[in-house]
């Protein structure tokens, strides 16, 4: 034991105060644009769920009458992503609308060219929040460049009238009213605020299971004062998304020191210089997360960073590089410990790095599930059934070893 | 699989060719941005921006040395880099810690759309074997869809891509979600919301904008998005 | 009835020197302070040496303290706290509690020497874990452990190899809305540095910083002998982030000069906490009624020409309660605070 003049890091505790935030609260702006008659600004609905951000503010997150704002990421390439956030909503019985009338955000391909302007992103998002308040439900947004890209979205509104001018001019054409939600939600804010139910529903234990974080740079770092931050996790030094879901789930979660490191996704280095990303996920984060902590999965939560970290370890084996490293959404990861099929719900067959190791780790036996998929995708190629249904998935889902 | 670093030349002859004036009404048109101002204030080169990108680390690539450019308003520079530097950013924007509260993520942004705008040769360049991602978006409302996932599109993803594609059909009926059984967009859109997009892009100038960069792919554009508009009745798409 | 008295609030060394000048000249003055004891903040926070000179800060402070201590024309009183104000210049009557109890303190003129706070890394924009790491300290920390004539990593009790200071931790920062420059940082990571190097000779020190504000004599007395004499490693470009590589820290920054990416570790790291107004300085400021600037400092209305006078007659502030100040600006406001204010009590005595 030495005895220093200097408090220990576990002592220094640290509280943000709203008070001391040195940003304003853009919501109090979208309330009193609501005032001027501006937009409409539909409330979070009720029962609430609470967090707080990064300066100690409330955030308010929504339990049920969700518009799942889908990610064509994730939809297009990494289906199970999503199937495992409704799945999540269906289990625990919630409302939650699943909606045809929306686009993808656009963001990914203005980040990438740059072929768009302010005008039509603004355009595109307001589209997209007005056909939510049309069917009566609450905006949910599933990608993380698509939450932080609203967000950009939102500031611009509320502080350049002229954009407002001529986007209402567009939603007038559209016939459609300026909406503006209360509150921009990511669904992990939603798992995460979700986090206690879900451990309570938990039925594989995970707590052998050692995860890697990575936190999306569109969540924490644009309008990262929104993100949701816990004086338990880093010191409330950095947000403490996706950790604080894991945690609760009983896995232990490993730092490494390249956390705020970017996933390699680059917009359109992903699609036209994927050197540069497959370089940067493997060398950057992988082989830093394996050498650093060695764990069972690395957990992420978003469209980009799911597709890079993972597709990006095929080339980086071939280069004889360290890597093996499954990788998950935190959805996925919930709906796994709530008991829901790795293959007809998690849809883990999309994801490239072998995760059987792991599955096997938590005593799943995957080979078994496997062929449960495989006898609905043979009924579905013979046109016995059209599609897999949510019954059909739901079925033998619950692994009878553990019921 | 390291990458070949190009040296980055920042020489004011660079592209002496290019008038000043020229120049400067480029740069002047970043400026008139209504972001800039809120983007980019002053730069006394605390590093903080580079340290933090990725980009950084694999390319001759500095937002530092673009903020600095631009905080002084040196106008060959700032050609210079919207030519030679600007499409390497990866937009993650974690520079968007700036203690002066510079995002030289978001000038980035800007200089790349003016440089579209303006039909810049390197945003041409930069853009080649692109203009498939955009018509996607731009005619189906979602960028990536599974039919996207092909090996010969995909060669360093190994062979996951063509188990993918060889259960293309089935796999996807294989969703539970009932809007996910589509192939050619991430999920199903209706018509009508994609008539609202068009309207979107048409009345932002986002179709001239594409007029200027790719021709043959406006052309396309055009041909799949006028009947369809027709069709909802607008026939007059313009914006004042 | 006008009082003859003086108020003084805040008994750090802006506080001790004020009430000394007042003193000196034959006027009554009443400090209070709300700790037990004389010495501010270079006392609460065990300060080691003073800058640039070195001195013990201990002796300084405890010199400061003598001057007043037993001096028939000063009232000192601890465990006192102010709590309201009413009345004006030449005839304020103060309300304050002292261990519990309300009393009334009579005051023709007022100075606040209420001073600063060191500046809370938690609220940093950039990633430094100060929370989440036992060898990231601030310069406070450091001092301490100087001033303990220990200076090893709190996380084992080892002798540190590497150590390195980042500045403007704090300051010159919008997005924290830290603006301005705390001035005095560079000049005491520069002495902390010489400090290690003279305890801990095997140890390399780098200083990691955007501009080195070395003013006037601090240039040749601390700058140039960290550098040349004691081989200090001064780096232009500050730290991204920390984060922990295995139980080292590995710091990430740009070494901009060089124009390349920089990722060093280091078994300390140091941070250049700037200076924010106290809660004080921010509570009795609105007791009085005096204005603050943007950041709550207390606003001073005469420019370089008057640095003490605030926007309410009779109520002067001096030292760090009216924004970032070395000790040398305290000690000297505080006699130009002492002067303003007895100039005040005698043209509110006099009838016009």
């Amino acid at each position: 034991m030495i005895h220093l003049p200097v408090v220990k890091a576990v002592d220094r505790k640290f509280e943000a105060n709203p008070d001391e935030a040195p940003t304003e609260d853009i919501r109090d702006a979208v309330l009193q644009l609501e005032k001027e008659g501006e937009w409409i600004v539909p409330r979070v609905p009720e029962p609430f769920m609470e967090e707080k951000t990064k300066f100690g503010r409330i955030k308010k997150i929504p339990v049920e009458k969700t518009w799942h704002h889908k990610s064509c990421g994730q939809c297009g390439h990494i289906p199970g992503y999503s199937t495992s956030i409704f799945w999540l909503n269906r289990a625990f019985g919630l409302d939650y609308h699943d909606p045809t009338d929306q686009t993808s955000c656009t963001a990914w391909n203005y980040y990438a060219s740059a072929t768009s302007n302010p005008e039509a992103q603004a355009a595109v998002a307001m589209r997209n929040f007005a056909a939510a308040y049309e069917v009566g439900y609450f905006p949910i947004i599933h990608c993380g460049t698509s939450f932080g890209h609203y967000k950009e979205v939102r500031h611009a509104l509320v502080h350049q009238p002229e954009l407002r001018r001529k986007v209402k001019k567009i939603m007038e054409r559209l016939g459609k009213p300026m909406v503006m939600p209360e509150e921009i939600i990511h669904y992990s804010e939603w798992v995460l605020a979700m986090r206690k139910r879900i451990a309570e529903r938990q039925l594989i234990d995970m707590s052998m299971i050692t995860a890697t974080v990575h936190p999306a740079c569109h969540y924490h770092k644009l309008i990262e004062e929104d993100a949701i931050y816990d004086s338990e996790i880093y010191g409330a030094q950095r947000s403490a998304i996706i950790t604080s879901t894991l945690q609760a789930l009983g896995i232990k979660v490993g730092d490494y020191s390249t956390w705020f490191d970017c996933c390699g996704f680059g917009f359109r280095h992903i699609l036209v210089s994927r050197d540069f990303s497959r370089s940067f996920s493997v060398q950057r984060k992988i082989e830093v997360m394996i050498e650093e902590v060695n764990p069972d999965i690395t957990v992420t939560h978003d469209t980009g960073c799911v597709t890079t970290l993972d597709q990006s370890q095929f080339a980086g084996k071939a280069h004889g590089r360290k890597v093996g490293l499954p990788v998950l959404a935190d959805s996925q990861v919930a709906a796994l410990a709530m008991g829901a099929h790795p293959y007809k719900v998690l849809q883990l067959h999309w994801h490239n790095t072998d995760n059987t190791r792991f599955l096997e780790k938590i005593g799943i036996d995957h080979e078994k599930m496997w062929a449960e998929f495989q006898v609905e995708a043979e009924k579905i190629k013979r046109g016995e059934m059209p599609y897999l249904t949510w019954e059909d998935a739901e079925k033998n889902n619950l692994f009878n070893k553990i019921k | 699989m390291g990458l070949n670093k190009m040296a980055l030349d920042l020489s004011t002859n660079k592209y002496a060719d290019v008038s000043y004036e020229e120049k400067e009404r480029l740069f002047a048109e970043v400026k008139a941005d209504a972001r800039w101002n809120h983007v980019m204030y002053g730069c006394y080169e605390c590093g903080i921006c580079v340290a933090a990108c990725p980009s950084a680390r694999f390319y001759d690539f500095s937002p530092r040395v673009i903020a600095q450019a631009a905080a002084r308003e040196d106008v060959d520079l700032v050609y210079t880099l919207m030519n030679d530097s600007v499409w390497d950013c990866s937009q993650c924007f974690s520079c968007d810690r700036c203690p002066r509260q510079n995002s030289p993520g978001q000038i980035i942004t800007i200089m790349r759309e003016v440089a579209v705008k303006n039909g810049l040769k390197t945003a041409k360049q930069a853009l080649e074997g692109y203009g498939r991602i955009i018509y996607k978006i731009m005619s189906t409302g979602t960028q990536v869809s599974p039919d996207m996932l092909q090996p010969n599109a995909f060669p360093d993803w190994g062979g996951h891509v063509k188990e993918i594609s060889d259960n293309l059909e089935v796999w996807r009926k294989a969703l539970p979600p009932e809007t996910l059984h589509t192939t050619e967009t991430g999920w199903q859109i209706t018509d009508k919301t994609i008539v609202e997009l068009y309207l979107i892009w048409h009345m932002t100038g986002v179709m001239k904008l594409i007029e200027g960069v790719d021709e043959g792919l406006f052309m396309i554009l055009v041909d799949v998005m006028e009947e369809r508009l027709a069709d909802a009745g607008y026939d007059d798409v313009s914006f004042d | 009835m006008a009082s003859e008295n003086i108020l003084v609030i805040g008994g750090g060394p802006t506080g001790m020197e004020a009430a000394r000048g007042i003193a000196s000249i034959g006027y009554k003055v009443t400090l209070v302070e709300k700790r037990e004891r004389l010495g501010g903040t270079p006392d609460a926070s065990q300060y080691a040496a003073l800058t640039p000179d070195m001195r013990s800060a201990e002796e300084a402070i405890d010199e400061m303290a003598a001057a007043i201590t037993n001096n028939p024309n000063v009232k000192l009183m601890f465990n006192t706290t102010v709590i309201d104000s009413s009345g004006s210049v030449g005839n304020f009557k103060v309300k304050a509690i002292q261990e519990g109890k309300e009393i009334t303190i009579d005051a023709g003129s007022v100075i606040i020497c209420t001073g600063f706070t060191h500046f809370d890394p938690g609220r940093e924009t950039q990633k430094y874990g100060y929370y989440e790491h036992d060898d990231v300290i601030t310069l406070v920390d450091a001092e301490k452990m100087l001033k303990a004539g220990n200076f090893v990593r709190p996380s084992n009790g080892e002798i540190p190899k590497q150590v390195c200071f980042i500045q403007c931790v704090g300051s010159r920062d919008r997005q924290i809305g830290n603006e301005y420059c705390s001035k005095v940082c560079c000049g005491i990571s520069s002495k902390q540095a010489i400090e290690i190097r003279q305890h801990v000779p095997g140890c390399k020190v780098f200083i990691f910083y955007i501009d080195m504000r070395m003013y006037g004599y601090w240039e040749n007395e601390i700058y140039w002998p960290a550098q040349e004499k004691y081989k200090v490693n001064y780096v232009k470009g500050i730290a991204t982030e920390i984060v922990k590589k295995g139980d080292k820290l590995l710091v990430k920054g740009e070494d901009t000069t060089l124009r390349r990416p920089m990722e060093v570790l280091m078994d300390i790291v140091i941070l250049a906490v700037g200076m924010e107004p106290s809660e004080g300085t921010k509570k009795v400021a609105d007791i009085f009624g005096v204005k603050k600037n943007k950041y709550g400092f207390i606003e001073t209305i005469g420019g370089a020409l008057n640095t003490v006078s605030t926007d309410v007659p009779g109520v002067f502030a001096a030292g760090a309660a009216t924004g970032p100040a070395d000790l040398e600006d305290c000690v000297s406001s505080a006699g130009a605070a002492a002067m303003k204010a007895i100039a005040s009590l005698r043209l509110t005595s006099v009838p016009a």
